[in-house]
Order: structure tokens, then sequence, then C-alpha cells
């Protein structure tokens, strides 16, 4: 008689058991999942990529549908309009022509970018007195020495580059490989002086014709530049031949240090040129876009040079304009794509500027880049 | 009509009746022609017997220029001009400063120019050019139409923040100018009285950066308060009471202190030369300054004495005449 073990048929919360136990909680979970977050979070797994679709495709003009549809961002949860993106990455992206011809008209008569986006001597004359955009109590008369530093007529006008590319500095750049695309833009803007060293070069490019400089800059990093001046040329330097642009006239604190951006560059005798931000341009851009839904204190640099690449460019392409803490995809991102400096809370109204973005995709006005390019 | 000689020349300060114990112009002239027959002697005791009273009092080779040596950080400096106030040596302005004073000491021969009238067609530049150290006031022009009376040779330029402030904007705007303008002065040290007055730092550290930025020849050194105070301390005890030194006494004194041999160059404070012709405030303009600012004539008197005792060597007269300039 063999020897058997007396509880083998007995096995009360043994290994069998437990095992059989996991098993259950697991299917339990996912099937929670399943109910709790929407019906496409399985498929999101088994879905394989099925090549871009069609533009004008039934499944595109749905997903189209699906984000244009959302009137507010309150509307939906977050992580819901990130699935909408998403999805709609599947299709290719075309440029609506009438729907762009109309925003651009719309633009024309609100803002008119060709001829009112930089003090120029033919919109500012001499003796002018120019009101600020936010200290409206402030008023700068134009001498003869700030006149001088305008330029005649504004340098570019209405439609002139086929291809435009606004450059923001979030996050979502990082790793993105597109600064080939980028650099095949005819044109390209960028914000705030970003970092485009050889370390970032793949994701964000080096082509710039226009980047802009926040005044609250100079005064942090180059001490109003009442010290040393190298360390910014040499920062400027970088962008070669790009025009540098400021919001001189935004407030009375940024004039002189935006003045002497000009100065720094006319004695190191560079060839780059100095454009100021009409602030009346400013005032109405900022209308504009409030009478959009987009509430901040001030909008940001991204949304203004958005707003005039619409009007100088046939076609925009938008890079590293997302405004959320993670990616499409719900993967956890920088603040920008060289820092994880967070901005004042409560200043910039950025999530509703990229909803715009959104938008305006989806009805094929302009073109939001937030996946990895694989172009050129 | 006690009252008389002191509406004659305003000056502040003096002690009561101390301006009827000063001789007026024609006295001072007269006085001067008298000694100038005779040749100049150096005398040597004299010389050292300065110098050792100058280090006693100011120590010059050490504390000449703010250097990492006698400001170390945290040191706390009162302005020399200024009724209290302070400034601390953080670390931004400690590296600012050169290690010890950065010339090699003692100098052989030293020029120290003044930017009086008497300069004018008086043919100097040469021998004034010949001194190994050569010294000059608030940013002299150099031009090459002054040239044959002042020469071209700079070590040491001094610069007031005044100046910059005038004719620079305090180097707010344009730098251009600015480093355009002090190019005639080649590889020189600008010495800049940077903690004299509250209004003169920020322009004179702005001197600093801005040459640093474009590369010049030209290095920036800074005076020490407590040097200019000791000098200015030094010179009211031998009877000088003006609110403050002239730039050119200042550099006397320095030139005094750091040399073997120091001769001076258009410090002539009125309006007639030795022949009684009228001769421009400066050798380049004739713009007046504040009257009672500085104590011109008394600084005079004083520099003269140390010339007739063999201190110094006070030119007064021209160094080559019209003739032989046109035939060099």
């Amino acid at each position: 008689m063999g020897y058997s073990d007396p509880s083998s048929s007995r096995d009360l919360l043994g290994n069998r058991t437990l095992f059989f136990i996991f098993i259950c909680a697991f299917a339990v979970v996912t099937l929670l999942q399943q109910i709790l977050y929407g019906r496409n979070y399985l498929k999101r797994y088994f879905e394989f990529y099925e090549g871009p679709l069609e533009y004008n495709s039934t499944k595109c003009l749905e997903l189209r549908q699906d984000i244009t549809e959302v009137k507010v961002l309150s509307m939906v949860k977050q992580s819901e309009l990130f699935d909408r993106w998403k999805s709609l990455q599947m299709c290719k992206w075309e440029m609506n022509v009438t729907e762009a011809n109309l925003f651009k008209s719309t633009l024309s008569r609100c803002c008119n970018a060709p001829a009112f986006l930089f003090t120029t001597q033919k919109n500012t004359p001499l003796g002018t007195k120019l009101k600020y955009e936010v200290d409206t109590s402030g008023i700068f008369h134009i001498n003869q020495e700030i006149f001088r530093m305008f330029p005649k007529e504004m340098p570019y006008h209405r439609s002139q580059f086929k291809k435009c590319a606004v450059v923001g500095n979030g996050g979502i750049l990082k790793d993105s490989r597109c600064g080939r695309e980028i650099d095949s833009a005819d044109f390209v803007f960028r914000c705030n002086l970003p970092p485009i060293s050889e370390k970032y070069i793949v994701d964000v490019g080096v082509k710039t014709d226009v980047v802009t400089v926040n005044p609250s800059i100079i005064t942090e990093r180059f001490h109003k530049l009442e010290k040393w001046r190298k360390p910014f040329y040499d920062v400027l330097q970088v962008y070669e031949n790009a025009s540098v642009l400021l919001p001189a006239f935004y407030n009375t604190r940024n004039t002189d240090v935006s003045i002497r951006v000009k100065y720094v560059l006319d004695d190191f005798e560079s060839q780059q040129a100095v454009y100021y931000f009409h602030p009346q341009y400013l005032i109405n851009v900022s209308r504009y876009w409030l009478s959009q839904g987009v509430r901040a204190k001030r909008i940001s640099t991204g949304l203004i040079l958005v707003t005039a690449a619409l009007e100088l460019c046939q076609e925009v392409h938008l890079f590293g304009f997302w405004a959320f803490p993670m990616n499409p995809s719900g993967i956890f991102i920088t603040h920008h794509y060289y820092d994880n400096v967070k901005p004042r809370p409560g200043f910039h109204a950025m999530p509703s500027e990229i909803f715009n973005f959104l938008h305006m995709h989806s009805k094929g006005i302009l073109r939001v880049h937030t996946g990895t390019c694989s172009c050129c | 009509m006690t009252a008389g000689p002191v509406w004659k020349c305003p000056r502040t300060r003096l002690p009561v009746g101390a301006s009827a114990l000063l001789p007026d112009e024609k006295e001072v002239v007269q006085g001067v022609l008298l000694q100038q027959g005779k040749a100049w002697q150096s005398n040597q005791t004299a010389v050292t017997g300065f110098r050792k009273l100058l280090e006693d009092c100011c120590d010059p080779t050490q504390l000449f220029a703010m250097t990492k040596q006698n400001s170390p950080l945290g040191k706390n400096l009162w302005f020399d001009g200024e009724f209290l106030h302070s400034v601390t040596i953080d670390n931004a302005t400690y590296s600012l400063f050169p290690q010890a004073t950065p010339f090699q000491l003692p100098l052989k021969k030293c020029s120290v120019v003044g930017n009086g009238g008497i300069l004018k067609k008086s043919g100097c530049g040469r021998q004034i050019d010949q001194a190994d150290f050569v010294m000059r006031c608030n940013l002299p022009p150099l031009s090459s139409e002054y040239s044959k009376d002042v020469g071209s040779k700079t070590q040491l330029v001094t610069a007031n923040p005044s100046i910059i402030q005038k004719r620079f904007q305090n180097l707010l705007w344009s730098r251009k100018t600015f480093v355009d303008s002090v190019k005639v002065y080649n590889h020189s040290y600008i010495y800049m009285p940077a903690f004299s007055m509250k209004t003169g730092t920020e322009p004179s550290l702005r001197v600093y950066y801005t040459l640093e930025d474009f590369g010049a020849n030209q290095t920036v050194l800074f005076a020490n308060p407590n040097f200019l105070r000791d000098i200015g301390k030094f010179w009211k005890s031998k009877g000088i009471h003006a609110k403050r030194l002239s730039t050119g006494l200042f550099l006397v004194s320095a030139a005094l202190g750091l040399c073997e041999e120091v001769t001076i160059y258009g410090f002539w404070p009125f309006s007639v030369d030795l022949h009684g012709r009228f001769i421009s405030h400066h050798y380049y303009d004739n713009v007046l300054p504040d009257s009672g600012f500085h104590a011109m004539p008394e600084e005079f008197l004083q520099l003269w004495f140390l010339h007739k005792n063999g201190v110094l060597r006070m030119q007064l007269e021209q160094c080559e005449g019209p003739l032989l300039q046109s035939s060099a």
C-alpha cells in the first residue's frame, strides 16, 4: 500500500485554487476596464496599422466629426479627446481650401498681418503716439531714433510662402524625429529663443526664419543687456539669418530691453533684422481668439505666430504644440522639449489654444503634428 | 572790503581768510617766470622722501586699483565721494578684478599728461611719448591734429563715469561708438573711479562689460576708494581744500608712488600762459568747469612746490619750437 497524502484531494486555498482565483480576478478587471474606459480599450491593442486612410473616406469623415462636435473642451474627458485625436491619425490630412480661405479672409478682416504684423515706417509714421497693448495708459512717442529702426514696409506679403512650419516648444517634440520635415518647410517660425543645438537637431531641425524673443528672457538670463551683451549675441547667432521678433510695445517694461536688442545686433554688425510686433495687431488677435473661447490673461506667442502664419503662408504646419502632461497615447511628457520648467499657472490658456488647433486641423485649415515624423 | 578777493576766485570750504594767503594769477605767473631760467635738477633724496610719505599714508603700489588681493570677497568698501554709502564685494564684482596691481613695478620714466590749454602748440608730443609709461586724464582726444603736442602713446587713461553718462548714454544703448572712441588708447588700462559715487558704479562696470564683449585691447582697472580717500586726506593736510581733488592730482600722486621719474605736462589752470597770451581751458576745447568743485590753483601751487624741490618735473614751456617742429 503506497503512501497517499491525506490532504491531496482537499486543496483548500492551495496552489491550484489560488491560481484559478487570479485568472478570474484578471478577467473581471479587464472586463471592468473595458466597460469603464470605453469601446476602444481592447481594440487599441489588437488593432493592426491599416495604413493611412483616404481623406474623404467615410471613416475619416466620421473621425473628424468626432472632434469637431466637441464644442467646448470641458464637454469631454481629456482621455476621450486624446482617443478621438489618436484615431484621427489614421487618416491622411489634406487642406480644405474652402475652409482655409474662409478662415484666412476672417483673419484678414480682423488682424491683417501682411500690413500690421510689425511696426513699419509705413504703418507707424514719425510722431505716432503708439498705445501699448496692456498698459493702456502708456503711450510711446515714435521719435527719429526709433523710427529709423523700423523697416520701410512689411517684409512679407499675403500667402507669400507655400509651406510654413510653426514650431512650438512642447515636450511632444522630444524623440519625434521631425527635424527634417520642419527644415523642409519654406518658412520656419520659432518661439522664445528655443535651443536648436546638435542634441535637438533630429527632433526640431535648424532652419529658422523668424524667432521670437520674450523680453522676460532677456531680463532674467541676460541682465536686461545692461551688462555683458556678447552671450546674448552668441545665442542669436545660432539662428543664422533669422529675423528677431519682439513684443516691444506689449507693456512699458518691454520697450527698452527690446530696443536694446537692435543696438546689440547693430553694434556687432549682424545681418539679422529686428522687428517689433505692432501692438494693435496683438490686440486684434487676442480679441479674435477671445471670441473663439480662448480666455487667458494673455494669448501665447505660439498662437500669435500661427495666426500670422495663416495669413502669410498657403499651408501651415504646427509642430510641438501640445499642452497636456501626456501625449495622445497617455505617456507622460516634459513641458518643453528641452526642459521641464512649468509656466506660471493661469497666465496662458494653453489647453484651450491647442483645442482650437485640433479643431482647425479637423477642418483642414492647418495641420497639427503630434506623432513621430517619417518624412524625407 | 575783505569780501572782495573772496568773490574774485570763488572756492568752497576754504578756511576763513585763507584766500588772502593765496597769491592771485599774476603773482603765480611771476613766480614761475622767476624760476624758469634755472635748469631743473632732480633731487633724489626729496624723491625718496616724498615716496616714503605717500607709502606711509596711501600705499599706492598695493592700493592703486581694486585687486583680488586688496579687496577679498565679502569686503565692505565705503565710497569715498559719498556720505555713508558702501558696497560689499560679491562674487560678480570680485571676478572683474585683477589678481594684483598689473604693472611692472617700479615704473621707470612716467609722463602724466593733464589736459590744460598750455599744451596747445607746445610740441611736447615726442617728449611725452619717450617715457615708459604715459598717463592721461579723462579720455582726452588723441587724434592726429593733437599728436604733435600731446603724443600718442598711452598706458593708462582715467575715465570719469560722468563722461560715460554724457557722451555715451551710460552705455545702455549703442556701445560701438564708445569702443571705437577708446581704440586710440591701444593697449592701455582704463582707470575708473567705480566706487566713489553711487551713480558711477553702474556705468563703470558697464565699461568693463563692453570692452570684454568686443574683445577690445583696453583693460578696465577700478580705482580703490580707500586709496582715493587717503590721497585726498594727504593733500588736505597739505592745505588743499576742495570738495574733491582733480583727477590730475590723483594721477600725479599715484605716479609719484609708482614711478622713479615723473614729468607732468599740461598742468596749468590759468587763463594766460607764461608769455601773457590767453589760452583755452583744455587743449581741445574751452569748456570751463563748474566753479567751486576743484581747487585748481592750490593744486598747482603744491605741484609747483614739488617741481622746485626736484621731486617731479613740470613742463610748462614749449618742448620744441615751431621751427623745429616743421623741420621734423
